[in-house]
């Protein structure tokens, strides 16, 4: 998924130089280690039974309907409510794990068919308080095709499912269910690896059609979201009628979670420690975080401010990690017109600028790692596609800017001087929210230092994005402050989306650097078929290199999450999900 | 009286509409989110986001979407259906409703209790040391910041993390219905800052008005009749002196019931305000229409009340019901 709005907040106002004393780290030169986290991971087992976990945070989830919602904060609740097909263990973030499924999918040697066994004995919570099966996974995807639920990835995912491309919310014929137990995907080009991957999304989760059909089969917005029925160890508090709006769900203040009588422990590998959890919204990011550090049984459910981590890292070490794998920034270049549709200029750029210090106004080495492709850690494929070291190109070759290597893609290019000496003036548009501005405008720094001419745009991340950088016509040549974050562990869902050519659309375009480039457009249509993981991430990895080798956008950091917890919180870090507490896994000491 | 309050009312629907309408315009026509992407995540397919729009209704004319829009709130008060939120706005602004009323009207209590003395004593000891102190002393806190004198009080005196652990602090709002006990102790710090800087305007006006009045010739008058300087100051002086006060009190009562953003963001009340500010970074249309619609009523709202206290407060005030060319005379 891209990186959205809460960005803005990522890091927000993380001043290397305010943290200097606190971070060693900071400064050029130190190494680029994925292991410099400060705490181990942990799994959370061996932890105390009961207490209420408050979670703190400034955004609020918005839709917590499991057929629709996306957002990371929405995931980590949900993950608590539902039990999808399969999932992740916190401190694994790629090989899934069966969760409401009995076992392993079995994907057909053609990677046409996937038949996952459900598990027995799995309740729905009240009040529908009947046991799962099958029909209701079913019934949870097909919705999800619903106008009125209309989930963003369900296309994408389950698009090649017989049926699915027709879908409106009514049976899709390619998902069998011949027995309770048992559901079967058929799909009409083999891509059944990553549907099974696809499973670990809450849309998986089964919804009994009998209860929420009410709420589904409406002109308009599907209300089951404040209705939701659990089969997690959790449920949102509700009244008798199973209503949770303004109960367990109150928009604008929070949500809360209470133990779902219903769950039985020995059909599940989660723990399940914490009685409740307490979730409120609307939290000053800086009040909310010196309340964690000083309080008990809390933590914080967005990005700490730069104040919070400075005060964490000096005083309270124990309770701040920094969850590796969150995401990867990069700038993108437009490949479609002059000057960046020539592969040269692209390389010059990419090799004049200092990512060192992009990643320096962040926070330094703490905050993440300097980027040298695109399939970041955490992601199948990573290691192959050259791990940390990247796949060596020459223009990426030095996180600080190397300008020989600059000017020497600018004389390839056709500018002798190795400065651009063209008339044009170089439309940038990036983040306003800080730092995001600032590095911003280092990039416009490194455009003109090859002799360009610049005129820079900072906007509302939501603005950049849908009224320049995702839309092609607005003709912007670099948007330097975009990124992504992967959906699963599964390499296609970082590279597919945001370079293969077939996804450039004339609105919400995520192609965005618009590259079209006919060899990696085969490549990613042969990869995506491809059944078996490891060739899958050995075939990624090989278009992650040749995404990288195009200099289309440079990539220039590998997010690090900060999280912070008081020192009574054992936190499980959901490291799949940008290593926040897994509210199921978690406990108090 | 009843035909000008007819008017008044009138006049204020109208002005209802027109802002409702101006809201709705500048919501498209100015740069924003596009709820349907803000839904359905940035990678769903244009085909996705496009039935999405479909289906909340955003891909209809602007006059249509405005008609139907209308057409809820007169026939059914139906304000809408929050895209972000999923629940009725009408729902939204209920649940939000209680802390803004108990936030503004707790402050606005306590600022004219605190603005009245030092606006009387500075007037009445006009260029003394002691006038000189309150009025800087006012002067001070209206130009300290909301936002940042709730986190220096939040800092000092919050049971969770001040220096002097003496009042509940951020997040720790209860409704008056659940505990009135925690209601008041919740609400004591944002009742402080936000009464502080107000009291200091209200104290400055007060003390101008005050001057003002008491040189006038019925002032004169009434101590000639020989009637005790207290009398004279309370009964004849400050009671026609609090006029453009209440005027400013209704205003400021108005706006604050349509949110009182920094302060309820800092103590993290769940109030109008907020709801507003988070549906603007969620291009929550509905909701932000719903709290504009809300502001605008209790700022007209206010001003009602206002003008009719104006009569009780000076007794040169009277509303003339013949009257077609002014609501008021004086």
């Amino acid at each position: 998924m891209p990186r959205t709005a809460p960005a803005r907040a990522l890091v927000a106002g993380l001043l290397c130089l305010a943290l200097v004393p606190a971070l060693a780290a900071c400064g050029s030169g130190e190494k680029n280690s994925a292991t410099s986290t400060t705490a181990t991971t942990d799994n959370g087992s061996g932890g105390r039974r009961g207490g209420t976990l408050k979670v703190l945070s400034e955004e609020d989830f918005g839709n917590l309907d499991p057929g629709n919602t996306y957002s990371s904060a929405a995931l980590e609740l949900l993950s608590a409510v539902d039990r999808p097909l399969y999932s992740y263990a916190p401190n694994n973030p790629t090989d899934i794990v069966p969760d409401l499924a009995a076992a392993a999918p079995k994907i057909a040697p053609d990677g046409k068919t996937v038949t996952v066994r459900i598990r027995s004995g799995v309740h729905f919570g009240p009040p529908v308080n009947r046991e799962v099966t099958s029909r209701d996974v079913k019934y949870a995807i097909e919705r999800g095709f619903n106008p009125s639920v209309a989930n963003g990835y369900a296309p994408t995912y389950y698009g090649d499912v017989i049926g699915a491309a027709r879908a409106t919310g009514g049976p899709i014929i390619g998902i069998e269910t011949p027995d309770p137990h048992t559901i079967v995907f058929r799909l009409t080009r083999p891509t059944g690896t990553v549907l099974a991957q696809a499973t670990t999304l809450p849309l998986s989760a089964p919804v009994p059609q009998e209860y929420a059909a009410r709420f589904d089969d409406v002109r308009g917005t599907s209300e089951y979201g404040n209705h939701q029925v659990a089969t997690g160890p959790y449920m949102f508090a509700a009244d008798r009628d199973g209503n949770e709006l303004n109960v367990g769900i109150t928009p604008n203040r929070g949500v809360r979670l209470v133990r779902n009588p219903n769950w039985s422990a020995s059909t599940d590998d989660r723990p399940a420690y914490l009685d409740e959890i307490d979730w409120s919204v609307g939290n000053d990011p800086n009040i909310a975080g010196r309340q964690v550090l000083d309080g008990n049984d809390m933590s914080l459910g967005d990005t700490p401010t730069a104040a919070i981590v400075k005060r964490a890292v000096e005083n309270n070490q124990g309770q701040i990690y920094f969850s590796p794998g969150a995401g990867s920034r990069y700038a993108a270049l437009n490949t479609q017109i002059p000057p960046f549709d020539n592969a040269d200029v692209r390389k010059a750029l990419a090799a004049a600028l200092d990512r060192d210090q992009m990643r320096l106004v962040r926070g330094g080495a703490m905050i993440g790692d300097i980027a040298t492709h695109f399939l970041y850690p955490g992601v199948a494929g990573f290691d192959e596609a050259g791990g940390m070291r990247g796949p060596g190109y020459d223009f990426l070759a030095s996180p600080a800017g190397d300008p020989a290597v600059a000017r020497k893609y600018m004389v390839a290019a056709g500018y002798p001087s190795g400065r651009y000496t063209g008339d044009q003036t170089i439309d940038i548009v990036g983040d306003s929210g800080d730092p995001s501005n600032k590095d911003a405008e280092l990039v416009e720094d490194a455009a003109r230092s090859l002799g360009f001419k610049t005129k820079l745009r900072l906007l509302d991340s939501n603005v950049m994005y849908e009224q320049y950088c995702a839309v092609p016509r607005a003709r912007v040549e670099i948007c330097p402050t975009v990124g992504w974050s992967r959906d699963f562990a599964d390499p296609q869902t970082v590279l597919d989306a945001a370079f293969n050519g077939a996804t450039i659309a004339p609105k919400y375009n995520s192609n965005w650097p618009q590259l079209d480039d006919p060899r990696i457009n085969a490549a990613m249509k042969q990869a995506e078929v491809v059944v078996d993981q490891q060739e899958r991430a050995r075939a990624w990895a090989n278009i992650d290199r040749m995404v990288t080798s195009t200099a289309a956008a440079i990539p220039w950091l590998w997010d690090r999450q900060p999280v912070v917890s008081s020192a009574d919180v054992r936190c499980a870090y959901q490291l799949w999900n940008q290593g926040h507490c897994d509210l199921a896994y978690s406990s108090l000491k | 009286m009843t035909r000008y309050l007819a008017r008044r009312v009138l006049v204020g629907v109208v002005l209802l509409l027109c802002v409702s309408a101006l809201t709705f315009v500048l919501f498209y026509v100015l740069p924003a989110g596009d709820p349907a992407v803000l839904r359905a995540g940035r990678n769903a397919s244009p085909a996705t986001i496009a039935q999405i729009r479909h289906t909340l209704g955003l891909d209809r004319s602007l006059p249509v979407q405005f008609w139907t829009y209308l057409k809820g709130i007169v026939l059914h008060f139906d304000l809408g259906y929050s895209y972000y939120n999923n629940a009725p706005v009408r729902t939204l602004l209920a649940r939000q409703l209680p802390a803004t009323i108990s936030l503004t009207l707790g402050a606005a209590v306590l600022w004219v209790l605190i603005a009245t003395p030092i606006g009387i004593v500075s007037a009445l000891r006009r260029r003394t040391w002691a006038d000189r102190v309150l009025m800087s002393g006012a002067l001070v806190v209206i130009s300290a910041p909301v936002y940042w004198v709730g986190l220096v009080a939040l800092y000092l005196f919050a049971d969770d993390i001040g220096i002097f652990p003496l009042l509940p602090g951020a997040g720790s709002y209860t409704p008056l219905t659940q505990d009135p006990g925690k209601w008041l102790g919740s609400l004591i710090l944002p009742w402080l800052v936000l009464a502080g800087s107000f009291a200091g305007i209200y104290a400055r006006l007060l003390r101008t008005s005050l001057i003002d009045t008491m040189s006038q010739d019925f002032i004169r008058t009434a101590r000639a009749k020989g009637i005790s300087e207290r009398r004279v100051v309370l009964r004849h002086g400050v009671r026609v002196a609090l006029t453009p006060v209440v005027t400013l009190l209704g205003v400021d009562v108005g706006v604050l019931l349509g949110g009182a953003i920094l302060t309820e963001s800092v103590f993290n009340l769940p109030g109008i305000g907020r709801l507003g500010v988070d549906a603007i970074n969620h291009a929550d249309l509905p909701v932000i229409q719903g709290t504009v619609l809300a502001a605008a009523f209790f700022v007209i709202a206010a001003n009602l009340v206002v003008d009719v206290v104006y009569a009780f407060l000076d007794p040169r005030v009277r509303y003339s019901s013949s009257s077609s060319s002014s609501s008021s005379s004086t």
